[in-house]
């Protein structure tokens, strides 16, 4: 009797220490937003363990620097940011709590996933008198989807680095990655090419990459500088510049709420369209993938 | 036996094997030694090996600057209370300017300047407020500060005046320590507990001088001071977090003998995800106990505690109110009851606008009600403030 419990303790330790090794044998990697974590998903396969800070439907300028992401920071192998100073109000403290050199900036584990992307609205002056404006440019480039080749490359090169063992499984992952992105990237356009040139209004500025990949034309925001709320006076000259102009659609992103969009839409005849801004926006955005089928479908059923 | 000894071997094999299997992961030279073989790898094969990728070339970067982040901010208030020689009156409370930068690979430094208000005089005076150099690598989920700080005890002391949602400390805080808490000069040391739950636990423990305050003074001799604090922060759900801390201090006083101060903090937020921009609601509480003696046979113990809520109304608009009792640390006979209502306006994050509204009941001197306006501006890449 006395046998046959040990038997079956040293058997569920062992259970214990064979399920922490497959763990330990997966890279720890935590991502600011759940884009890069699913791109990275695509690139690692089972052999890393990705944790997104931000959720899908989260304003990604103001994430709480929780203590418990400071966890997640000092176990982690690799680190990927988005970088170009979105992330400038919660990233720093956490990095600077989280006791692991690896993912610091300078780090092998530490990625800047912006690094190659060709930036747009890079200002050539900058002051806070122009709102919320990013010096290094727009940061919102993962809403391009060809960028999003950049991004796979960036995080193939910090995987490699942590782990060279799996080069070929990681580089495998990477030409799949491209050949699939390159592939509905053309499906993609052409289902709105013929909308190519429609102006339309956003929210916030967030759309210029997803704008030029698809050939929108975005006229105007109901923010009247990035990061201050809509005024009475900005609204006005919206919905003025939509009945001129014969605009339609106002493109709002899930964590802004729609009473502004909703009230220029109803005086000037338009559309509110909820774009989703990142993977996990709602249930039916699971990749990266997701994220464009449906922006081009939701676009596309507003536009015809 | 022979099953004991066939299971022994067994977990020995199962552990070379882990332990080999976690060096290959960890075994820095290795890694740079791949790293090496691959750029090499790299540089040997033709251009069309590499994924292509079907956009412009990169613009170059012209922004890199090894320049450390520099900020000011100000603090402008006017007042009127109902005692005192200025009843009404209109001031710079406070102006701090600050200076941090990443060191090199293994270290941060962070110096805050100020020009405070003297309370006595009512002069602009100048004042050294932290010089600190924080470790960013060492091993075993350690950190190590040092030079001078605002030592952790308990949620309110580690804050700076214009962090603070309120226009003013609580009492307790006022009472025990200074209007701007405790300073010390000294080393902190830091740990991530690792704990079951996996839950954040940080024990903080804190060794150096007290700038002098109302409980601990530096001290003549060789008598150093020791603060300590157990941090406990849990996700309850998606939008909710609660924190639980424990502190205690001890160190020499003005009578030349010593005190020991101790404190509890307990703060829950609600922030929806989606909407945190949008609402908040925060409950933040602390206790603390005092036992300052005075001589070889007198022991004064006293005690304070505040509670105090916020809540977010939308994007810019806050509102909040707090409860204060708080004895003295040298006399339990005085205490101060105090009530204040807060409301702000936040247009952006660089600036901040408040209203309070504070009533203070004495004991041992006339009560107080009084209206606090102030304003807080900031320019420059002042950092986020931890959770």
């Amino acid at each position: 009797m006395m046998n046959k419990r040990v038997t079956l303790l040293l058997l569920l330790l062992l259970f214990c220490l064979l399920s922490s090794s497959s763990t330990l044998a997966q890279l720890k990697v935590v991502t600011t937003m759940t884009d890069l974590q699913s791109i990275t998903s695509m690139i690692g396969g089972d052999k890393v363990d990705v944790f997104a800070i931000a959720t899908g439907f989260q304003n990604p300028h103001f994430v709480d620097p929780k203590p418990s992401y400071i966890m997640k920071l000092s176990r982690a192998d690799v680190f990927v940011t988005v970088g170009l100073d979105l992330e400038i109000g919660w990233v720093l403290p956490l990095l600077n709590s989280a006791r692991n050199s690896k993912i610091q900036k300078g780090g092998d584990g530490y990625v800047d996933a912006s690094i190659n992307v060709p930036l747009l609205q890079v200002p050539t002056s900058a002051s806070r008198a122009q709102g919320d404006i990013h010096i290094y440019g727009n940061p919102h480039y993962w809403l391009d989807p060809l960028n999003g080749k950049v991004i796979a490359r960036n995080i193939f090169d910090a995987l490699v680095r942590a782990d060279p063992d799996r080069r070929s499984f990681y580089e495998a992952n990477l030409m799949k990655f491209n050949e699939t992105i390159d592939a509905k990237a053309r499906e993609w356009t052409e289902k709105l090419r013929p909308y190519s040139g429609t102006k339309i209004i956003a929210y916030h500025n967030e759309w210029p990459y997803f704008e030029q990949r698809f050939g929108l034309q975005i006229v105007d925001f109901l923010e009247p500088k990035p990061g201050i709320p809509p005024t009475p006076s900005q609204l006005f000259k919206v919905i003025n510049e939509m009945k001129r102009d014969h605009i339609k659609i106002i493109i709002i992103s899930p964590y802004f709420t729609a009473e502004s969009a909703d009230m220029v839409a109803r005086n000037a005849g338009g559309k509110v369209v909820t774009l989703a801004t990142s993977v996990g926006a709602n249930e039916q955005i699971k990749t990266y993938y997701d994220l464009f089928d449906y922006n081009v479908s939701q676009l596309f059923e507003a536009l015809r | 036996m022979n099953f004991y000894r066939i299971i022994s071997i067994i977990l020995a094999l199962l552990c070379l094997a882990l332990t080999s299997a976690g060096a290959q992961q960890t075994d820095s030279s290795a890694v740079a030694d791949s790293i090496l073989l691959l750029q090499l790898q790299r540089s040997m094969q033709p251009a069309a090996a590499t994924p292509t990728i079907q956009q412009a070339q990169a613009a170059p970067r012209s922004t890199l600057s090894t320049n450390p982040d520099l900020s000011a901010i100000g603090d402008f208030r006017s007042s009127y209370i109902s005692v005192g020689k200025r009843k009404l009156d209109v001031y710079l409370n406070e102006l701090e300017f600050q200076v941090s930068s990443v060191v090199d690979p293994y270290a941060r430094a962070e110096f805050l300047f100020s020009y405070g208000k003297d309370l006595l005089t009512g002069e602009l005076a100048p004042d050294l407020e932290i010089a600190t150099l924080t470790s960013l690598s060492l091993p075993y989920q350690l950190q190590l500060t040092l030079g001078k700080f605002k030592p952790t005890f308990g949620k309110i002391n580690i804050l700076h005046p214009h962090a603070f949602s309120f226009v003013d400390f609580p009492k307790l805080t006022e009472n025990y320590f200074s209007p701007e808490g405790m300073f010390m000069e000294g080393a902190s040391a830091s740990w991530l507990v690792p704990n079951p739950c996996d839950f954040f636990q940080e024990l903080s423990l804190e060794v150096g001088r007290i700038e002098q305050n109302a409980s601990l003074v530096r001290g003549e001799n060789s008598q150093l001071a020791f603060v300590a604090h157990l941090k406990n922060f849990f996700d309850l759900t998606q939008n909710s977090t609660l924190e639980l801390g424990f502190s205690g201090a001890n160190g020499p006083n003005q009578s030349g003998f010593s005190s020991t101060i101790g404190g509890v903090d307990l703060t829950y937020k609600w922030k929806p995800v989606q909407y945190n921009t949008l609402q908040s609601f925060t409950w933040q509480s602390e206790f603390l106990f005092s036992n300052m003696r005075s001589d070889e046979e007198t022991v004064t113990k006293t005690h304070g505690i505040y509670s105090l809520v916020e809540y977010q109304l939308g994007q810019r608009w806050f509102v909040g109110a707090r409860y204060d009792y708080s004895q003295y640390p040298d006399d339990g006979g005085r205490r101060d009851i105090a009530g204040a209502a807060l409301l702000r306006f936040q247009p952006t994050e660089f600036q901040i606008l408040a209203l309070e509204y504070q009533y203070t009941d004495r004991n041992y001197d006339r009560s107080s009600q009084g209206i606090i306006f102030r304003i807080i501006f900031g320019i420059g890449s002042h950092a986020a403030h931890q959770y």
